[in-house]
């Protein structure tokens, strides 16, 4: 007992990214083992599912492909959410925004006709201001009248999922093949690099590194840093919080939408009911998991991608859509844990503090 | 008349789904801790609810088993965010992902069955004869008259009346100084969130069990986001959140007369007006009366975890 009693668990405010890394590793294992025990129970075999999963997703040509598709949305999504966390605020949203992105670009698509690298330009063009103008109404209400940006921005997503919903089973429904609840082909489509990878994956891969840099190295991204930390100093400083807030919010809105561009043009080829496939929600914990930086985007993407994936080949296993989702829940509820715990650190104290601790 | 006598019938009971829902976030984000969790609390409520009356034809039997479970998914969430002090926002969405994913894989094989039980109407003597309100509001189920004057007068009286409550909305406005004051923190959030949650999974009862009644996918249907936002709107009153569901489900039923008979609108724009009617009335009464907001603040200490070691 009294050699128990002389440590102590100590919080610890700064920590480095190193000891949340270990952390998060742990309660990646820990979830798994919790998911393999509710799959072995459930009848089925964790380890072939595990080796099923680790064979086809990354050890194939398709798999990595696959990987690369999931990969484009959730970068941006989750680039769109981490732009918005800089300042402070909150992007529930960037799903609605995700979907009028596709619908814009699709628009363009269907009923526009040119040359295809101006197309694209448009599709592209079009998709950014959708997702700008979908997150306006909350942006506004947010800058002059200080209502709660997370409820307004979700609350769109429900609008924006009936929108799509409703032109895709009904005005623009495909009437030449009669594919259910969608749209006809959109015809420009933005070029392959790598099998079916399309040159969108690029774009994402860049988007963070260069909101990155902006924020690193020009007077607009210190002074969205600052106001993040501190809007009352900021204020004080003479930035003008609420014009920076504005453009942050847009800009949030208008890479969500671009995202849905990008999943239009590049990877589905048509707008259906189903088309954002929660990137969105997806982007916030892929926010979450970068811990506010741009470059870790593309990392917590990785690792969500790399579950989607998984949860795909689960799907051809004979698990459905709603146990992925419910294991996916479960491995983030242990991510979010494990960075607390990260926090803390045992530590030897004298005899005289241990007793004060404990009383 | 008969219109009018129609659409508050309906409000009452699809109002009555939001209500329960808000009154539990009402008592998580009194105490600080914002529970975006609500959807998926109120899947697993649900499809326990159905489960439970499938077992044992007693509704009341199978809103108990829905609370029950409520009460350890919210536990695990309060552990996790109360306890761990995780980041409320990314918990929330994984409650919600967990809870409407393992329902939907335990709730297949019931998906589409009619309740075994659900909740009768009970005809209050004399009130009922009152004119538009004995009909819409006084020929109604149990838990609608539960919903609409009991739990919200309970909590408006513990939380507004009592010491106890004054501790509690200390906890929710500055933890720091509560926990000074000897108040423990971490106990009355973990309490409060959990039963918070478990009034959360009897909103999804409700829903399964008195209001469709039935269960299926997709059956929740985002209303447990909208129940998020009402508690906003309502100031984070315990009526204030009644009020606002009742106004939704007028809103609701609204589009449900419209679909009935045939209005020239899409049915697909009519559902659109739940969520746009939730903003409108977020964002209008800002702008419209700012004084009026004042009294109407959040918590201020919400959705910020309390560490006692770095006071």
């Amino acid at each position: 007992m009294s050699g128990l009693q002389s440590l102590r668990l100590v919080r610890v405010s700064a920590v480095s990214g190193r000891r949340i890394l270990a952390a998060r590793v742990l309660s990646f294992i820990a979830a798994l083992a919790v998911g393999a025990i509710v799959l072995a129970a459930c009848g089925f075999d964790p380890l072939h599912l595990g080796t099923q999963i680790i064979k086809k997703s990354l050890g194939s040509r398709f798999g990595l492909e696959d990987l690369g598709l999931l990969l484009t949305p959730l970068i941006l999504t989750g680039l769109a959410v981490t732009v918005m966390m800089k300042i402070g605020l909150w992007n529930i949203g960037a799903d609605g925004q995700f979907y009028i992105g596709a619908f814009a670009a699709t628009a363009i698509g269907l009923f526009v006709k040119g040359p295809e690298p101006f197309m694209l330009l448009l599709c592209f063009i079009a998709g950014a201001a959708g997702g700008a103008v979908w997150i306006l109404v909350p942006t506004l209400a947010r800058a002059y009248g200080k209502v709660d940006e997370i409820i307004t921005t979700l609350l769109l997503n429900f609008v924006a999922l009936l929108l799509v919903y409703y032109v895709a089973t009904g005005p623009w429904r495909d009437r030449t093949t009669g594919t259910v609840a969608s749209t006809g082909r959109v015809p420009y489509e933005m070029p392959d690099f790598f099998g079916s990878l399309h040159w969108g994956f690029v774009i994402a891969l860049i988007a963070p590194v260069l909101f990155g840099l902006l924020l690193r190295y020009t007077k607009w991204g210190y002074e969205i840093r600052l106001t993040g930390a501190n809007p009352e100093a900021a204020h004080y400083a003479g930035i003008p919080v609420r014009r920076r807030m504005i453009t942050i919010m847009l800009l949030s809105g208008a890479i969500a939408g671009i995202a849905g561009m990008l999943e239009v043009t590049g990877t589905v080829h048509r707008l259906q009911g189903g088309i954002s496939n929660n990137y969105g929600y997806l982007g916030v914990m892929v926010a979450v998991l970068a811990r506010g930086s741009p470059a870790g985007v593309i990392a917590g993407a990785l690792l969500m991608a790399i579950i989607l994936n998984a949860g795909i080949i689960l799907q051809t296993q004979g698990l459905t859509t709603a146990a992925v989702l419910a294991l996916t829940g479960l491995i983030m509820m242990f991510t979010a844990v494990a960075d607390q715990f990260a926090h803390y650190r045992l530590v030897r104290a004298l005899p005289q503090a241990a007793a004060t601790a404990a009383g | 008349m008969e219109l009018i006598t129609g659409i508050l019938t309906t409000a009452f009971l699809a109002g009555g789904v939001l209500a329960l829902a808000a009154l539990g976030e009402v008592l998580a984000e009194r105490v600080g801790v914002f529970n975006l969790g609500v959807e998926g609390l109120m899947a697993l409520g649900g499809v326990t609810g159905i489960i439970a009356v499938t077992l044992y034809p007693n509704p009341f039997f199978g809103f108990a088993m829905a609370l029950l479970v409520g009460l350890g998914f919210g536990a695990l969430f309060a552990l996790a965010t109360v306890v761990f002090r995780a980041n409320q926002v990314l918990c929330g969405l994984a409650l919600t992902m967990l809870g409407s994913g393992l329902a939907v894989t335990i709730g297949k094989s019931y998906s589409g069955m009619p309740a075994k039980a659900t909740f009768e109407k009970i005809i209050v003597p004399y009130l009922s004869d009152l004119p538009i309100l004995g009909r819409a509001f006084f020929s109604q189920n149990i838990l609608v008259y539960l919903i609409y004057l009991i739990i919200p007068a309970i909590i408006s009286f513990v939380l507004f009346r009592t010491r106890h409550g004054m501790n509690v909305r200390a906890v929710g406005e500055n933890p720091a100084a509560a926990d000074s004051a000897g108040i423990p923190v971490t106990l009355i959030r973990f309490c409060y969130v959990t039963i918070g949650a478990a009034l959360g999974a009897g909103a999804g009862a409700y829903l399964t069990l008195a209001f469709v009644p039935s269960w299926s996918d997709g059956v929740v249907a985002g209303r447990g986001w909208i129940a998020v936002a009402l508690v906003i709107f309502a100031g984070y009153r315990p009526f204030g959140a009644v009020f606002g569901a009742l106004l939704f489900g007028v809103i609701t039923a609204i589009g449900y007369v419209g679909q009935a008979r045939n209005w020239p609108i899409s049915p697909t724009f009519l559902s659109m007006l739940p969520y746009l009617g939730t903003m409108l009335a977020m964002i209008l009464p800002v702008f419209l009366w700012r004084r009026l907001r004042l009294g109407f603040t959040a918590p201020a200490g919400l959705g910020v975890p309390f560490f006692r070691d770095e006071r």
